[in-house]
């Protein structure tokens, strides 16, 4: 209650929205960082001596850095597919499911020797996890579009089945998967077919820069060009959007297959870059965390670099802190949770934008007829 | 074949209990407007907390009791922010399953000594010689008291949804909040009260999940989407509790089915049948959601000055 007054006493009408919602935006981090202090300290560590070691572990050192970077790969290509859907106002939060067919799809071609160049194989690696992971967007995105199925639960459902699949392809299907490894596995990753390390003695690859080159490429194409626009326009008023023109229903469907596009990516980066194979299970909790990105970047593509690198910092320096202070390491997750609750708990505005998240295509008609109703009236 | 089929239904019924109790709060909370997505975090949590009490306190009902605690301080947490900040639901149900995820597999690693020892489990309603009657006795006297309270549940919930004050009230603010607070009813409050029973039944749910079914917790997410699987549920059911369900029942008897058929020898890969629920749950989704009528201000905030 009290920060609506300040909202009203801040007159200043353009910085003063910015300086609030950035505000809200890092008080809500630090809260969320004070409760994730209270939670180390109850679990017997002193929560000083935790958080210096998770600031060593994530900026202490090139290794750190590095490790941030790597970490930060999946979080920024996830982050902006799902801010695109924000942008359009669809859930698209099955990030995981495409993550793991686009690595399906890259391992593949990944694991065959076709005697290619490596850049050639690599791009074929990425065409092969584009179809794969575009097809399994289709779903939601045309349920979505054309049936009017909530795409928040279709595309967690869509996420387990891919967890299966994956787990289908590592232990049965003959030419990708190892056979009599102690867990399921692909093959190795053909060399030519592998992402190059920059760094010596890292395991930094080209991933987190092709994600940020991403992110300002979406940033450019919200902004400036016509398919941006009309994005942006059904997600802030589906009524007005579709009154102007837009085929709101095609719309949906590209952009729900654009973030799945783009979560193939990011699987076949993982798996190209980092993992060198397709693990069973190779992703978890990514799915969660790059809606935490996206919603702390407002939907926003250039928000989504910083938020991004904020909780690969997080959660590299994360696994540092419970290596050496055995805080226990789901620690980082409940923190990045409870920094979001913080933010958007604290942030009562910014609700408001988004909080359309039913397909009303179904109250459309009913508001035009009652409008349709209440013109007759007046009419008579 | 017979008792093939005798067995799987006795299973569908098992499994399906902890979905049809985690539904009925969730039916309520989302009756009055508010989509609590937290119920998968909130299972967990409940499946948790019957774990370790049934565990250290050796009680059935000590388990029970501080299940419901708990899941109504995380109902009170999610009405919290949905209600009273007005947060977005979507954002606010995936961020709490976030945080209960974590929190629950770092108690969990903090309780070491509940992972292999079986806890007592919740006895069956009959007496022993009632099991032994053909078909009736495996299928309904031989299951758990929680299978019973699941599957009485839904018509009580049924009833207090349509034929008393109190229901009337959590429709009328699902569905018109504005008439609801200028008739005089607390809209704020009633919402605070669904959403703390839907926290407080999904706790139940993943408590019986763990008690009932499973016998063990396991870490990293052991509710396995069920509660997105109940959201599902509610959407096909038409949020009407009975008819809601009947789906979790149809739910129930796909994850029976894909467990007995990994245990057969069969020509599907058992990593399909996995998927059944999940698949079922999809298609039942685009079969049905036309039909089903949407509570008018499903998801909306309410702000009480926006009039």
């Amino acid at each position: 209650m009290n920060e609506k007054k300040n909202v009203k006493t801040l007159k200043i009408p353009f910085l003063g929205d910015l300086a609030v919602s950035f505000g809200r935006t890092v008080l809500g981090i630090v809260l969320g960082l004070i409760t994730g202090g209270i939670l180390i300290a109850f679990s017997g560590v002193n929560p000083f001596l935790a958080y210096g070691s998770l600031l060593r572990g994530a900026f202490g050192s090139m290794q750190a850095l590095s490790n941030v970077l790597v970490r930060a790969s999946p979080l920024l290509l996830g982050g902006v597919g799902v801010a695109l859907g924000i942008k359009a106002g669809v859930w698209n939060i099955g990030m995981e499911g495409y993550m793991y067919l686009g690595a399906i799809g890259a391992s593949i071609v990944g694991v065959m020797d076709l005697g290619l160049p490596p850049v050639v194989h690599i791009f074929l690696c990425f065409i092969c996890a584009a179809i794969f992971s575009a097809a399994w967007g289709l779903i939601p995105g045309y349920l979505r579009a054309y049936k009017g199925v909530n795409e928040v639960t279709s595309t967690i459902m869509m996420s387990y089945i891919a967890i299966y699949l994956t787990n289908w392809v590592v232990s049965n299907v003959p030419f990708v998967a190892e056979v009599g490894s102690f867990y399921p596995m692909s093959k190795k990753f053909v060399s030519s077919a592998l992402l190059p390390i920059l760094m010596k003695g890292t395991s930094l690859h080209p991933g987190p820069f092709i994600a940020i080159v991403l992110c300002l490429v979406f940033h450019f194409i919200l902004n400036y060009t016509p398919f941006g626009y009309r994005t942006k326009m059904l997600g802030a008023n589906p009524h007005a959007a579709r009154y102007a023109g837009v085929d709101s229903r095609k719309q949906i469907m590209i952009i729900i297959m654009i973030g799945a596009v783009i979560g193939g990516f990011s699987g076949a980066v993982e798996s190209m870059g980092l993992k060198r194979r397709l693990f069973m299970e190779f992703v978890t909790g990514v799915g969660y965390e790059s809606v935490a990105v996206a919603l702390l970047a407002g939907g926003n593509p250039l928000g989504v670099i910083a938020a991004a690198l904020f909780f690969a910092a997080l959660k590299a320096g994360g696994a540092t802190m419970s290596i050496e202070t055995g805080v226990i390491s789901s620690m980082n997750s409940i923190i990045i949770a409870l920094c979001m609750l913080f933010v958007i708990g604290v942030g009562v505005v910014d609700g408001r934008r988004m909080k359309k998240i039913v397909d009303n295509s179904k109250d459309d008609e009913d508001d035009q007829e009652k409008a349709e109703a209440s013109v007759a009236k007046e009419g008579k | 074949m017979v008792e093939i089929i005798i067995d799987w239904l006795q299973a569908a019924l098992r499994w399906a209990a902890p979905l049809l109790i985690v539904s009925i709060g969730e039916v309520y909370a989302e009756r009055s407007g508010v989509i609590n997505m937290g119920i998968e975090g909130i299972m967990l949590f409940g499946a948790l907390a019957g774990i370790a009490v049934g565990f250290y306190m050796k009680s059935l009902l000590m388990a029970v009791i501080i299940t419901i605690l708990i899941g109504a301080l995380l109902g009170l947490i999610v009405a919290f922010l949905t209600v009273s900040r007005r947060t977005n639901q979507v954002v606010t149900g995936l961020m709490v399953n976030m945080a209960c995820l974590g929190a629950t597999d770092a108690l969990f690693s903090l309780m070491s000594e509940t992972r292999q020892s079986r806890v007592a489990t919740f006895p069956a309603l009959f007496p022993q010689s009632m099991h032994n009657i053909p078909v009736l006795g495996p299928l309904f006297f031989s299951q758990p008291v929680s299978t019973w309270v699941a599957f009485i549940l839904p018509f009580i919930a049924g009833f207090i949804l349509y034929k008393t004050r109190w229901g009337l009230n959590v429709r009328a603010v699902g569905d018109n909040p504005k008439a609801a607070a200028t008739a005089g009813l607390s809209v704020i409050k009633i919402k605070y009260q669904t959403v703390v029973l839907s926290g407080i039944f999904a706790a139940l749910g993943g408590c019986v999940l763990t008690l009932a079914e499973v016998g063990y917790f396991s870490a990293g997410g052991m509710a396995a989407g069920r509660g997105f699987i109940v959201m599902a549920a509610c959407v096909v059911g038409g949020w009407d509790p009975i008819r809601t369900a009947f789906i979790c029942l149809a739910f129930g008897a796909a994850d029976a089915a894909q467990l007995r058929f990994q245990t057969a020898n069969s020509v599907i890969p058992y990593q399909f049948l996995q998927m059944l629920p999940y698949i079922i749950t999809i298609v039942a989704l685009a079969i049905m959601v036309k039909r089903s009528i949407v509570p008018k201000t499903w998801g909306a905030a309410y702000d009480p000055k926006d009039v």
